[in-house]
C-alpha cells in the first residue's frame, strides 16, 4: 500500500540530498536527536545492510552527490569518508540537513539512515581528496569583478543568482566548475529562466519562482520580485538555459577558473549573527 | 384495572413523547443511502452514492453562474496535517474526519465547531503516511470511522461519544486503518492498511448495532486456498505478510448484493522474489456478497505488482450501452495507467487502455493480462518505468457523469527509476524492498481528463503545470470541480474543459475532492484542503 508517496518536496526530489520518497509522508516537523543511533550503529560491515544501505542511498542521495558518491550537485562523500568526520556527525546531519543549503532534514526511520551510513563507509578510500588550489585570492578578485552582481556572500552582492555564503560546503569542485563552465547543465527550481511578454509588449525577463494554471512570480534582471496573473499576459517564453552566461575558455581560463573554485571552496558560511 | 390500563396508556404515551423530543433530528436509513444524493441537503456515503459517481443532481451552479461563487466560511482544523475526508452532510451539520483522528460536527451555515472528537493515539504506530482519515460512514443516529491504530469506532451523532470500539488488528505490528466505512444494510465494511509493514490485508464487516463481526474476507489468498491459493509461494510463509491494504472505500451493487473494492500492492512493494505468482488479490478488484463476504469474481489489474500500485481507487459503478447492449460495468482508472471498463456482473474486460503514458505494458490481452514490456524490473541499479509509483491517478475519487456519458479523472504524467533490494523482513518494521527516485530531468505534470468509458477516447483534458492529487467532483448542471498541484479550486465546463472560475485555496488539495449540498435555498460546494474547511456559494440575495 503506500497509498500516497506523496511528499511535499515532490518538486525538488530532483534538487534534493534527501527527499524522503519512500513513503512521500507529509513532512512532519524535525523530531530532536535524543542520543545518537549512530554511536552504536549495528548494519557496520553488514553485508546485507550494507546493499539496502547502497539502495538507499542511490533513491535518496545519489541524485546530488552522484552515483558513487563522488559528488555531483552535492560534495563529494566519499572524500568526506576518508577524513576523520564521525558517524555521528553523519547521522546528525542527515536528520537535520543543512541550513542555507539544498540537503533537507530528514525524517526516515533511525535504521534507514544507519544503513546508509553503513553503505558509505563501505565505500572503501577514495580517491585523493581534492582540497581549495590555485589563488584563492585571485579567485577573490575574479568573483567580485565577474560574479558578485548576481550572487550574494556574506550578506553583500546580487540576489537573482543563488546566495553563495555555504557554497564550499554544498558542492563538489567538479560540481563547481561544471556550473561554472556551462550552467545550463542544472538551473535549480526558483532560478529557472523565463521571460514574461505582457499585453502591451514589454518583455521581463527574469528567474521564475513560484506558478500555477494563473499565475506566475518572478525576480526580474533587476531584481524586482514580482507576481504576474496570465491573463494580464500575452505570453509566457520558458527559456531551458540559465541567466548565468556559459563561462567557457575564452571567458574565463582554466587557471583562472581554478583560483576561482578554490575561492568558492573556502565560502563555508558567514557568520551574520548582531552581537 | 380500567383505570390503571388508562393511566400506563398516559405513561407510554408521555415517555414515548419525550422519546421522540430526546432524539429529535434524522436517523439515517438504508433507504437514505440508497437514495444517493436524492435529498439535496445531504451527503451521505464517500463517493455521493453507491455508484461512487461523486456526481450531484443539483444544478442551482451553473457554468453561467459559477464564476460569481464566493467563499462563504472556512473552518480551520487548528490541528498539524491534512485533510483527507469526504465530509458527511446531514441536516445542515457537517461531520469531517481529520488528521490525528480528530473528527468534528460543524454548522454547515457559519462553519463554527458543534462538537469534537479526539482519540488519543498511541505513539509506537507503524505509519507509512501520516494519521490521515477520508471520512465517516453514517447510520441511524452513529457515525462510524477507522483509526490510525486499527480499530472501527461508532460515535454518537449528536456528540462525538463512542458508542463503542472495535479492534480489527494490532498496530503494533503493523496494521493501521483509514478508509471511511462503507455502510451497506445492517453493515458497516471496513479494511485495514499497513502493506508497508508486511501485514495480511482484509476487509471487514461488522454489525452496525453491536460492533460484532458478521465476516472477514482476506485481500491475501493462502496456498491453501482452492481459489487464489496457487498464486502464492508453497515453501514459504510470504502470503503471511503479503500487503493488500483496503484503504479506499468501495462500492455497492444491491440488485447483486455486491460490493467492489479495489486492493493495495503486494508486500514486499518491489523486491518480489519470495512471492512467486500473481499474488492475488492484491492489485485487484474484488467482488464481494454483503451478506457473507463470499467472493463472487475477481479482477487483477496487475499481477505481480513490483511497481507499488496499489488498485485503491474509487470503481464507479456505471450502466453503459454498448454495442447496442446494455451492460453493467465498472469503471476503474488504475495507478497503473490503464483505465478499464470492466463488466461487473463477469469480472471481465470490456475494454481498458492507458490514459497515461505507461511503459511497463504494450496492452490489456484479450485474457485480461497486462502484456508486459521488458526492461521494467526493479533492480538494484533502477529501472525506469512510467508512470512513478503515484501513478497514473490514485486514490482521489474520479467522477462520472452519466447523461454526458463522461469519465472525469486526475491524471499524473510522471516516471520513476524503481529500485529493488533483499531485505530481511522484521516485523513492525517497513518492508518495502527497495525504494524510487525521480529521473534526472523527468518534468512531472498532471491533467484532468474526461474519457468516453464505451471508446475510451479522450474528449478533453485540462493540463496542470505540475502533478495533482485532487478528487473530481461533477454536477448535473454541466460543472465538473477540481483542483490543480497549487492549490486551486476550478470549475470547468463538462462538455468542453473550458475554466470558469478559480479560487487559490492556499494549500493542496491533497486526495479530497469537493461535495455539494443544499442549506436554505442555497448550494454550497465543500472543498476540504489543507487543514481547512471552505464553504462557496453564490451570493445571498438581498
Amino acid at each position: 500500500m503506500t497509498r500516497a508517496r506523496w511528499t511535499l518536496a515532490l518538486a525538488l526530489a530532483s534538487a534534493v540530498f534527501f527527499t524522503a520518497p519512500l513513503a512521500g509522508r507529509p513532512q512532519p516537523p524535525t523530531r530532536p536527536i535524543v542520543g545518537n543511533p549512530a554511536a552504536n550503529n549495528p548494519h557496520l560491515g553488514n553485508a546485507e545492510s550494507i546493499r539496502s544501505g547502497m539502495t538507499l542511498y542511490r533513491t535518496r542521495c545519489a541524485d546530488c552527490h552522484g552515483m558513487d558518491a563522488t559528488g555531483y550537485r552535492g560534495p563529494d562523500l566519499a572524500a568526506l569518508m576518508a577524513t576523520d568526520v564521525a558517524d555521528e556527525r553523519l547521522f546528525q546531519t542527515i536528520r537535520k540537513g543543512v541550513p542555507g543549503t539544498e540537503m533537507p532534514a530528514s525524517d526516515d526511520p533511525d535504521d534507514d539512515l544507519l544503513q546508509i551510513i553503513a553503505y558509505l563507509r563501505k565505500l572503501g578510500a577514495p580517491p585523493p581528496a581534492e582540497r581549495a588550489s590555485g589563488n584563492v585570492e585571485n579567485g577573490q578578485r575574479l568573483f567580485a569583478a565577474q560574479c558578485v552582481s548576481c550572487h550574494r556572500v556574506a550578506g553583500k552582492g546580487g540576489r537573482l543568482g543563488p546566495d553563495l555564503s555555504r557554497v564550499g560546503i554544498s558542492r563538489s569542485r567538479a560540481s563547481l566548475v561544471r556550473e561554472i563552465r556551462s550552467p545550463g547543465e542544472f538551473v535549480p527550481p526558483s532560478f529557472e529562466t523565463v521571460t514574461l511578454v505582457t499585453k502591451d509588449g514589454q518583455r521581463v525577463r527574469g528567474a521564475k519562482k513560484n506558478e500555477d494554471v494563473f499565475s506566475i512570480q518572478v525576480m526580474d534582471t533587476r531584481e524586482r520580485i514580482q507576481g504576474y496573473l496570465k491573463s494580464n499576459l500575452q505570453e509566457v517564453v520558458y527559456e531551458k538555459g540559465s541567466l548565468m552566461p556559459a563561462f567557457a575558455q575564452g571567458r574565463l581560463n582554466d587557471n583562472d577558473l581554478n583560483d576561482l573554485v578554490g575561492y568558492l571552496t573556502t565560502l563555508r558560511g558567514a557568520d551574520l549573527q548582531v552581537r | 384495572m380500567r383505570a390503571f390500563l388508562k393511566l400506563v396508556g398516559v405513561v407510554v404515551a408521555a415517555a414515548s413523547i419525550g422519546a421522540q423530543t430526546q432524539t429529535p433530528g434524522p436517523q439515517i436509513t438504508n433507504q437514505d443511502i440508497l437514495d444517493g444524493l436524492k435529498d439535496p441537503s445531504r451527503w451521505l456515503t464517500y463517493g455521493g452514492d453507491y455508484n461512487g459517481t461523486r456526481h450531484s443532481p443539483l444544478t442551482q451552479l451553473t457554468p453561467e453562474n459559477v464564476g460569481q461563487l464566493t467563499p462563504q466560511w472556512t473552518f480551520q482544523t487548528a490541528v498539524t496535517g491534512s485533510f483527507q475526508t469526504t465530509p458527511v452532510v446531514v441536516d445542515g451539520v457537517i461531520y469531517a474526519t481529520g488528521w490525528n483522528n480528530n473528527a468534528w460536527a460543524i454548522d454547515a451555515r457559519s462553519g463554527r465547531t458543534i462538537w469534537r472528537y479526539r482519540r488519543n493515539l498511541p505513539d509506537d504506530m507503524r505509519l507509512c503516511c501520516g494519521t490521515v482519515n477520508r471520512g465517516f460512514g453514517v447510520l441511524g443516529d452513529r457515525l462510524y470511522m477507522t483509526t490510525a491504530d486499527a480499530h472501527l469506532l461508532a460515535l454518537d451523532m449528536k456528540t462525538g461519544t463512542i458508542v463503542y470500539d472495535v479492534e480489527l488488528a494490532d498496530y503494533k505490528i503493523g496494521y493501521s486503518a483509514t478508509v471511511a466505512p462503507l455502510v451497506v444494510k445492517d453493515k458497516v465494511i471496513v479494511g485495514v492498511a499497513g502493506a508497508e509493514y508486511g501485514i495480511r490485508g482484509f476487509i471487514d464487516a461488522y454489525d452496525a448495532q453491536s460492533g460484532k463481526r458478521a465476516w472477514r474476507f482476506f485481500t491475501v489468498a493462502s496456498p491453501d486456498d482452492k481459489v487464489g491459493g496457487h498464486t502464492w509461494p508453497k515453501d514459504n510463509d510470504a502470503y503471511k505478510r503479503g500487503g493488500g491494504s483496503i484503504w479506499v472505500t468501495g462500492t455497492y451493487d444491491p440488485q447483486q448484493n455486491l460490493v467492489f473494492w479495489g486492493t493495495g500492492n503486494p508486500g514486499p512493494d518491489y523486491y518480489s522474489n519470495a512471492r512467486e505468482g500473481d499474488n492475488l488479490y492484491t492489485a485487484s478488484l474484488v467482488a464481494l456478497d454483503v451478506d457473507t463476504g463470499n467472493l463472487k469474481w475477481h479482477y487483477q489489474f496487475t499481477p505481480h505488482d513490483v511497481h507499488d500500485w496499489d488498485s485503491t481507487q474509487v470503481p464507479i459503478l456505471a450502466d453503459l450501452n454498448i454495442n447496442g447492449q446494455a451492460r453493467k460495468t465498472v469503471l476503474f482508472a488504475n495507478r497503473n495507467g490503464f483505465f478499464y471498463t470492466i463488466d461487473r456482473t463477469t469480472g471481465k474486460v470490456i475494454i481498458a487502455r492507458p490514459f497515461v503514458e505507461t511503459t511497463w505494458a504494450k496492452e490489456i490481452g484479450s485474457d485480461g493480462r497486462p502484456v508486459l514490456l521488458p526492461g521494467n524490473l526493479p533492480d538494484e541499479d533502477g529501472a525506469k518505468t512510467c508512470p512513478d509509483l503515484g501513478g497514473g491517478t490514485n486514490f482521489f475519487s474520479p467522477s462520472y457523469d452519466p447523461s454526458l456519458r463522461l469519465f472525469f479523472v486526475t491524471a499524473r504524467e510522471t516516471c520513476a527509476n524503481y529500485f529493488a533490494y533483499d531485505q530481511k523482513f522484521v516485523v513492525g518494521e517497513q518492508y518495502t524492498g527497495g525504494a524510487t527516485s525521480r529521473p534526472r530531468d523527468q518534468k512531472n505534470w498532471g491533467a484532468l481528463r474526461a474519457i468516453d468509458p464505451v471508446t475510451h477516447e479522450r474528449k478533453w483534458e485540462f493540463r496542470y503545470p505540475s502533478v495533482s492529487s485532487s478528487g473530481v467532483l461533477t454536477t448535473a448542471s454541466g460543472l465538473v470541480f477540481a483542483s490543480d498541484g497549487d492549490g486551486n479550486i476550478m470549475a470547468f465546463d463538462s462538455r468542453t474543459g473550458k475554466n470558469l472560475w478559480h479560487y487559490q485555496l492556499g494549500a493542496q488539495m491533497r486526495s479530497t475532492a469537493g461535495t455539494t449540498y443544499m442549506l436554505d435555498g442555497r448550494q454550497y460546494l465543500l472543498v476540504p484542503a489543507g487543514s481547512a474547511l471552505t464553504a462557496f456559494a453564490l451570493p445571498a440575495r438581498q
